[in-house]
C-alpha cells in the first residue's frame, strides 16, 4: 500500500513561516514514529517549535527544515516515568491504535509545567472551545449594550439605522468594499492572476469579521460602535497590507520568500 | 520531515466538518480529474478513492489560499507556491461556496485570529478579560499583538 501523501512542502513552510508558535524549547525525545533511534535513553535534544495543533522538531534553533510533525489530535498528555533516572519527562499518547506515544523531557521543572499545558491545549477541538464560548459571550455583552443604549438614547438620533441581524448585507461599505464571499480580504481578487507583490498578508486576512458576515446576519447588531469596529480591524489588516505590498514592489526577491524569515 | 502517518489516518475517520465525493485534480501539469471522497476535519483535508478507507492523501490547510476557478470549481494552493494548484469540482455552485467558505475558516490561525478579535472586543466592551476563566490570559498566542506577525 502506497504511504499517504502531504503536502509537506507547505507543511515545513508553515512551520518556517514567522506566523506565532504557541510554544518553543528544547526538549529531549525518545522515540515515537519520526525522531530517529537514539543510544541508550539519554534522548535527542531538539528544538520543538508548537503552532497550533502541530508540533514540529528541528536539529536547532537554526534548522531550516523540520526533522519531525506530530498532529496533536486525538491525544492525552501526562507526566512519564522517563527511561534511566530522566526528569521532567512527559508523554504524548494517542488513543488510536499502533500510534506508540511521544515521550519527550524538558530542562527543568517550570519547562515541563508549560510543555504539558501548551500541548494539553493545543487541539483544534479545544481552540474552538474557547473561540465559540467567546463568541457568544460577545454577543451577550452587545445586546445588553444594545437594550441599554435603546432605552436611554431613544431620542437621539443614531447614524447609522439598526437592522434586524438578518438585514446584514455582505456588501457592506465601510470604507472599503468587501469581496463577494464577505472576507474582510478586500482587495482579494477571485481566481485570477495576482500581482507578485501581495505576499502574505491577503493570505492571513481570513479574519474573524468573515465570521460575523459569512452566515448572513451578524452576531452584533449592525451600531455605530460595531461599524467603527470593523473600520479599525480593516483599516489594521488593510494597512499591513499595504506595507507587505510595498516592501515587495520596491524589493527584488521573488512572490512571498521575504515573508517567510522573520 | 518525519510524520506519524497513523496519527493522520486515525485523523481522518474522525468526524468531519464536510464531506463530499468531489472531482478532484492535482497541481501537476497533466493531471487528470479523479472523483475523491474529499474530507475536512479540523484543519487537514483528507482525500479517498472512493472505495478505500485509509486516504490517499492529506493537505494541511494552513496558510492555504481558496479561489473560485468557476462556478462550480475552485482551488486550493499555498503560500509558498501560489501558482500550484490543487482543483475541486462540485455539483453545483451552491456546494462550491459552501466548501470554500468552510475551507477558508478551517484553519487555525483563522481560530486564533477570531478568538484574539472576540477577546478585544469584549474587553473594550466589559473591561473584562474572558479569557482569564480558562487561565490562559497571559499566553503569548493570544495577544492581540500577536496579530501583527
Amino acid at each position: 500500500m502506497r504511504a499517504m501523501k502531504l503536502n509537506e512542502r507547505s507543511v515545513a513552510h508553515y512551520a518556517l513561516s514567522d506566523s506565532p508558535a504557541d510554544h518553543a524549547g528544547f526538549l529531549r525525545t525518545w522515540g515515537g514514529a519520526g525522531t530517529p533511534p537514539t543510544p541508550s535513553g539519554t534522548g535527542r535534544r531538539c528544538w520543538f517549535v508548537l503552532k497550533g495543533n502541530l508540533l514540529f522538531s528541528f536539529e536547532s534553533r537554526e534548522g531550516r527544515a523540520p526533522l519531525s510533525l506530530v498532529v496533536l489530535e486525538g491525544c492525552t498528555v501526562e507526566l512519564a516515568e522517563a527511561p534511566m533516572p530522566e526528569e521532567f519527562a512527559f508523554a504524548i499518547r494517542f488513543d488510536a491504535p499502533g500510534v506508540r506515544p511521544h515521550l519527550l523531557a524538558a530542562d527543568g521543572p517550570a519547562a515541563q509545567e508549560a510543555w504539558v499545558k501548551a500541548l494539553s491545549r493545543a487541539s483544534f477541538g479545544y481552540m474552538r472551545l474557547v473561540v465559540r464560548e467567546l463568541e457568544s459571550q460577545l454577543r451577550d455583552a452587545r445586546h445588553s449594550l444594545d437594550l441599554h443604549r435603546h432605552s436611554s438614547w431613544k431620542a437621539i438620533p443614531s447614524r447609522c439605522k439598526p437592522q434586524a441581524p438578518d438585514h446584514w448585507s455582505p456588501g457592506l461599505e465601510n470604507g472599503h468594499s468587501l469581496s463577494r464571499d464577505c472576507s474582510p480580504m478586500a482587495l482579494v481578487e477571485e481566481g485570477g492572476s495576482r500581482p507578485a507583490g501581495r505576499g502574505l498578508a491577503e493570505w492571513e486576512l481570513q479574519g474573524p469579521a468573515s465570521l460575523l458576515l459569512g452566515r448572513g446576519q451578524s452576531p452584533v447588531s449592525p451600531e455605530t460602535s460595531c461599524f467603527s469596529t470593523l473600520h479599525d480591524w480593516y483599516g489594521q489588516e488593510i494597512m499591513e497590507l499595504r506595507r507587505l505590498w510595498l516592501q515587495s514592489a520596491q524589493g527584488s526577491q521573488p512572490e512571498c520568500e521575504e515573508q517567510d524569515r522573520p | 520531515m518525519r510524520y506519524n502517518e497513523k496519527e493522520l489516518q486515525a485523523l481522518s475517520r474522525q468526524p468531519a466538518e464536510k464531506a463530499a465525493e468531489l472531482g478532484m485534480r492535482g497541481p501537476k501539469k497533466g493531471s487528470v480529474v479523479k472523483r475523491r471522497l474529499v474530507k475536512l476535519v479540523v484543519n487537514f483535508l483528507f482525500y479517498f478513492r472512493t472505495d478505500e478507507a485509509e486516504p490517499v492523501g492529506a493537505l494541511l490547510l494552513e496558510h492555504c489560499r481558496v479561489t473560485q476557478e468557476e462556478p462550480s470549481g475552485f482551488s486550493i494552493s499555498f503560500l509558498e507556491d501560489p501558482e500550484r494548484k490543487y482543483h475541486f469540482e462540485c455539483c453545483s455552485a451552491e456546494q462550491c461556496q459552501e466548501w470554500m467558505a468552510a475551507l477558508r475558516r478551517a484553519s487555525y490561525e483563522f481560530m486564533r485570529r477570531s478568538l484574539i478579535f472576540y477577546r478585544n472586543e469584549i474587553q473594550k466592551m466589559t473591561g473584562k478579560d474572558p479569557l482569564e476563566q480558562f487561565g490562559i490570559s497571559e499566553e503569548a498566542r493570544f495577544q492581540l499583538s500577536g496579530l501583527k506577525a
